[in-house]
């Protein structure tokens, strides 16, 4: 089954958009020939090489790790170098890709992330260290490892953002994926300035504008969850003083004894 | 001079991976004020975030568990035993693994510094999978005798990439995203600028700079079957030697053992660290007869190679016969969800198969570029055997040649090479600016001349109307199969024809794509001309080195040819095309000789 050479049609129908010869958005449609194997993206590459150079859409790893995909594809925002054309045919045997909703459109698929960016740069993306680093690392349990890996794998596609009732609303508002990144930094045992963070994401475009609709977390295509990372900020909110005392504490951890005397692994 | 078709910066970067936005961000933090960093793509979507498996550095955190056989469990390193790895056999494994091909002094300089970098990133906010006390984890790779590849489960290079480009905005480094360098400006051996396109807007700026650096990424691209995103398409190489820099090594290309079959999708080396097998259509672990101590760790270009024997004799599996299994079922469950998660979505995302009950389909995959811009360890690009700089220039990072992989690169070795030499290249250029380097005119309008090659593309020549794409697509093909991991002179003289060939037609080429905003068929037409460009260097190094070492392997000289062929080949643009020339290898004869290299 990995390759089903066989080659089936599909008529691919891309909302199209050039703003220097177009007045407003138009579909198009286009025939693709495909198999088992064909991607949406590879679908959108051969469009482009055989019919149509000027159709117009980001893309680099192609596999699910860069970021640069994220599409609505039958109303619902995913990448398309990781999905199968054949999963997507809806029961005329079309495929409706447009690009990610809520966005201002440079050209056909390709959208403005520029707010997106900005409220990524808002929550201070950075950790904030202690001053004084150790010879070797800091130390950090596998627990509290795994607690980061619903926020360290975003890809920043913008599939969350652009499907969240809020952001649509509200430009003002964070958003789901720069508040993920703050609760990354929040929770890291080495980041010593959580309640500032707290305060930050506590204001009236922060947690407590979430609606806790979930559509991020059906368009998150990493599966993770923005939705209880804004769920847990909101309760450290409530205890943020307890939390910052706990933070303190945990600090003078962050190294043990005796590894600060011990000699350098090599050298 | 400054108009509004000319931007000035004090530093330029091209690239904003690993080995660019590590120079941006020291060369900002040692006071430099004004860091511009330029990437075609949004810099998190640079391909280093693509990296797996993790970065190697003798921390010495780990060991196998004593009596358990060279690929037995590993165990955190108790308190007070003594570390099982250090800087030394770091660097001795890197040796060999170049096939004596890489420069000594500079591999010293890596494995010594890899140490500092690795706890550097830590400290920035890396978060890195855990030993049970709370250290950095370490797991095995390929051709490295110790366990020294520190890891975020499988999405190491993702981690790194964040991390670094959170500290150069805290920084202040100014970002020029989706900006696409076309040029480079290098009058009488001095770097002055470069000159790039706005991709929203279509509008070609000239920039210049004190200082330049490329980070630029490798040139994988140029094969059919390409682990590589579609952005590694070499630009940064290709444009500095059309500036008249020369490359460095073009011809060691490595081939990946384990891309997903048909797609080329890396499943990291990471796999077989963690204990996979290799099997081929006879169900044998095949690796017993090419490395029998070994096996399935050894070093990359000797398991494609022997991936791409069992092929080439009919022991291939799937229809055609071109594909191998990757066996990971015996790790079980929970290792493959807690280690490799990101593997097992890939295949069951591309080849429907999950890796937890299932065999996986593979097959070698174009991997790394060994070659690119001749620098010194300070990446400082050089022009000549004598090592003449190109004042004001710098790369770092896979475009780059320092050299530390000489002819085949070790997983782990080059997000740690982009990190160590990009950080090293930003304290060089924050001491190149200190010492009064000022800028430098400019003549003409560099720009212009970009603009033209842009219309050229758009308007065609009248005569014919070729797709750009059919080029590409026949050049991929053309180096997989005549220049990809066997090689012979015969097949490299018509790959050599046929870029040529392709190179004609190209100039007749044209695009579809006519307007000015985001222009992606333009710039994949400027990419295609990149891979023809370098292109041609590659075949013309391995057809001229008459011997077989690390991924470049020559069936008609199936010997390593040390008497005649240490050296590292340099490649300068002429009217005639290119022209070799070549310079020696630095090697410490006392400490670390050439030897036979046995896995
Ligand atoms: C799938 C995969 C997995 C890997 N896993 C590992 C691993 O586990 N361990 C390891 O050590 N190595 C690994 N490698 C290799 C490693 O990831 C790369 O060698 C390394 O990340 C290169 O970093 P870099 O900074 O040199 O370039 P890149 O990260 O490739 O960045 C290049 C930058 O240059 C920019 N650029 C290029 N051309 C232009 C232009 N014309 N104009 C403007 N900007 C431009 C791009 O936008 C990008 O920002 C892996 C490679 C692949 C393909
Ligand atoms: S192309 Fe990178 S996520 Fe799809």
């Amino acid at each position: 089954m990995t390759n089903n050479g066989k080659m089936q049609s599909v008529t691919l129908r891309v909302l199209r958009y050039n703003p220097e010869v177009d007045q407003k958005q138009h579909f198009q449609e286009f025939q693709v020939e495909y198999t088992a194997d064909t991607t949406i993206l590879d679908a959108l590459h051969q469009i482009k090489a055989e019919q149509d150079g000027s159709l117009t859409f980001r893309r680099s790893c192609r596999h699910a790790i860069c970021g640069s995909c994220a599409m609505n594809v039958n109303g619902k925002n995913i990448l398309v170098c990781k999905t199968p054309l054949r999963t997507q045919l809806d029961r005329k045997n079309r495929v409706t890709i447009r690009p990610l909703p809520f966005l201002p459109v440079i050209k056909d698929l390709v959208v403005d992330r520029s707010a997106f960016w900005e409220e990524y740069q808002r929550v201070r993306p950075w950790l904030i260290a202690p001053p004084e680093a150790p010879e070797k690392e800091f130390r950090m349990t596998p627990e509290e490892v795994e607690a980061l890996h619903n926020a360290e794998t975003c890809i920043m596609c913008g599939a969350c953002y652009s499907s969240c009732q809020v952001v649509a609303l509200n430009k003002k508002y964070i958003g789901p994926h720069a508040l993920l990144k703050a609760f990354m930094r929040v929770m890291d045992p080495r980041d010593t300035e959580p309640g500032e963070r707290l305060d930050e994401v506590s204001g009236s475009d922060g947690v407590f504008r979430c609606h806790t609709i979930f559509n991020c977390i059906d368009a998150c295509p990493k599966g993770l969850n923005p939705t209880e990372a804004i769920e847990t900020l909101r309760k450290l909110v409530q205890k943020r003083q307890a939390f910052v005392a706990a933070r303190q504490e945990r600090q003078k951890t962050l190294l043990p004894v005796e590894s600060s005397t011990a000699p350098a692994a090599a050298d | 001079m400054s108009d509004t078709n000319t931007i000035v910066h004090d530093v330029i970067v091209v690239g904003a991976g690993l080995a660019g936005t590590w120079a941006a961000k020291i060369a900002a933090e040692q006071g430099v004020r004004d860091v511009a960093v330029l990437s075609k793509i949004h810099p998190l979507r640079s391909h280093s975030g693509a990296a797996q498996g993790g970065i190697a550095a003798a921390l010495g955190n780990v060991r196998p568990v004593p009596d358990s056989g060279p690929r037995g469990p590993l165990e955190q390193l108790p308190d007070g035993a003594t570390p099982v790895d250090n800087w030394e056999l770091h660097m001795f494994d890197t040796i060999k693994g170049s096939d004596w091909l890489g420069d000594q002094d500079a591999i010293e300089i890596m494995v010594k510094e890899a140490i500092d970098i690795v706890y550097e990133y830590e400290h920035m906010g890396c978060v890195f999978s855990r030993t049970r006390d709370g250290r950095i984890a370490q797991r095995r790779f390929g051709g490295h005798s110790a366990p020294r590849a520190n890891f975020a489960a499988d999405w190491t290079g993702h981690v790194l990439l964040h991390t670094i480009h959170e500290q150069a905005l805290r920084h202040g480094v100014k970002f020029y995203s989706e900006w696409y360098c076309m040029d480079l400006i290098v009058e009488d051996n001095i770097c002055r600028g470069v000159v790039a396109m706005e991709i929203q807007t279509g509008k070609i700026y000239t920039m210049r700079a004190r200082a330049v650096m490329f980070g630029t990424g490798g040139y994988g691209r140029a094969y059919k079957i390409t682990s590589n995103a579609y952005a590694n398409t070499g630009d940064g190489v290709a444009i500095a030697y059309q500036a008249g820099v020369p490359l460095m090594d073009m011809e060691f290309v490595q081939f990946h053992p384990t891309g997903l079959y048909k797609h080329g999708i890396l499943m990291s080396e990471a796999c077989r660290g963690e204990g996979g097998y290799l099997l081929n259509a006879n169900n044998e672990r095949f690796m017993e007869r090419y490395a029998p101590d070994k096996m399935e760790l050894a070093p990359r270009d000797l398991v494609s190679r022997s991936e791409q024997t069992e092929i080439d004799q009919g022991r291939g599996v799937e229809a055609d016969g071109q594909g191998i299994y990757l066996d990971l079922r015996h790790l079980g469950r929970e290792k493959i969800l807690k280690r490799l998660p990101q593997v097992r979505e890939l295949a069951i995302d591309f080849v429907g198969v999950d890796p937890i009950d299932a065999l996986v389909p593979i097959q070698p995959t174009a991997h790394y570029s060994m070659g690119g811009i001749p620098t010194d360890a300070d990446g400082q690009v050089i022009y000549d055997a004598e090592g003449t700089p190109v004042t004001g220039f710098f790369a770092a990072g896979e475009c780059a040649c320092v050299s530390v992989h000489g002819a085949n690169r070790l997983g782990t070795n080059s997000l740690l090479e982009a990190s160590v030499f990009g950080r090293r290249a930003g304290y060089a250029i924050a001491r190149f600016l200190e010492s009064g380097a000022s800028l430098q005119s400019v003549s003409g309008d560099p720009a212009e001349k970009q603009r033209q090659r842009v219309q050229r593309l758009m308007a065609g020549n009248g005569k014919s109307s070729e797709s750009v794409e059919k080029i590409s697509q026949e050049l991929k093909t053309t180096m997989t199969n005549q220049a990809g991991i066997f090689r012979d002179g015969e097949r490299l003289i018509q790959a050599s024809g046929t870029i040529h060939r392709l190179r004609e037609r190209f100039a007749n080429a044209r695009v579809m794509d006519r307007s000015s905003c985001f222009n992606t068929d333009v710039l994949s037409a400027l990419e295609t001309e990149h891979l023809l460009s370098f292109s041609e260097l590659i075949v013309a190094g391995a057809l001229e080195r008459k011997e077989s070492r690390g991924a470049h392997f020559r069936t008609d000289y199936p010997k390593r040819d040390d008497e005649n062929w240490l050296k590292h080949t340099l490649a300068y643009q002429t009217p005639d095309g290119p022209r070799l020339a070549y310079k020696a290898v630095n090697i410490d004869w006392e400490k670390y000789p050439p030897q036979e290299r046995k896995y």
